[in-house]
């Protein structure tokens, strides 16, 4: 199978269990919409476990980051099953070990802390994203 | 994930369990369902199910439905945006519409839920 090294799929936890699901989920959608939106695209989980085709072939053929709320990696997990290994996994509830300082409380709407945490998050797949396609920014 | 819609079901499902019913329901995440995770897997067998769908792809349904769980109740929020009005902004933020709009269906997810369990 050959990998395509344009765009990278970026496939988010849907985070409805905790807040660190929903900080994957806005720290993606930063990713997509602001820091390297030409770069990824990004691919709904929850249609890609339902069996669409187009959502799995794309991850066969295009390199994929797995953004992970929880250790469970629902999005690794069904990624790896369902088309092939992510190139990367980003588990949010690791990288909250390194800001202790930043708490997370809400599943819902996002406080000022928080959206601080997701754009380090969104930093860091930013950073996959430059390392997968080969780019220094 | 890349639909407002689908935004508008998270926000509606998070009024009905942390602010409606908190007493009578609880959020079950979709993607483990499909890895089997526990507890998600074993409540959707063992209690009544309302799934939310954010589009016509009915996701939620699908996934609740080929993993063995008892669908009592569903809720197609594009149906409600005919119904109702309302146009979310965008999948990060639905904006006031998109709330008022999650308002609105998450005050009729109650009212299933309360008809489910004969309340």
């Amino acid at each position: 199978m050959t990998i395509v090294k344009d765009k990278v799929g970026v496939v988010s936890c849907s985070g409805e269990d905790l807040p660190e699901g929903t900080i994957s989920r806005i720290a993606t959608r930063l990713v997509l919409e602001k820091l390297r939106p030409h770069d990824t695209v990004t691919i709904c989980l929850p249609l890609f476990l339902a069996g669409s085709e187009d959502e799995r072939a794309f991850a066969r053929v295009f390199p994929t980051i797995a953004v992970d709320g929880c250790d469970k990696r629902c999005a690794e997990v069904g990624t790896k099953e369902y088309s092939g290994k992510p190139v990367a996994v980003i588990v949010v509830s690791e990288i909250m070990k390194k800001y202790p300082h930043l708490k997370t409380k809400s599943r819902d709407n996002l406080s000022a802390e928080e959206k601080k945490l997701a754009i380090k998050v969104a930093e860091e797949i930013a950073a996959k994203v430059d390392e997968i396609l080969g780019r220094k920014k | 994930m890349d639909k407002p819609l689908g935004s508008v079901a998270r926000a509606c499902a998070f009024k009905v369990v942390e602010e409606l019913k908190p007493e009578d329901s609880v959020l079950v995440c979709v993607p483990p369902l499909v890895i089997g995770a526990t507890p998600h897997s074993e409540w959707i067998k063992k209690y009544p199910v309302i799934t939310i769908d954010g589009c016509p792809e009915r996701c939620a349904t699908k996934i609740v439905a080929k993993n063995g769980g008892r669908i009592r109740g569903r809720v197609f929020i594009p149906q409600s945006v005919q119904k109702y009005g309302l146009k979310p902004k965008a999948s990060a933020e639905i904006g006031p519409e998109g709330e008022k709009l999650a308002a609105k269906i998450a005050d009729e997810t109650a009212l299933l839920i309360d008809k489910i369990l004969r309340k």
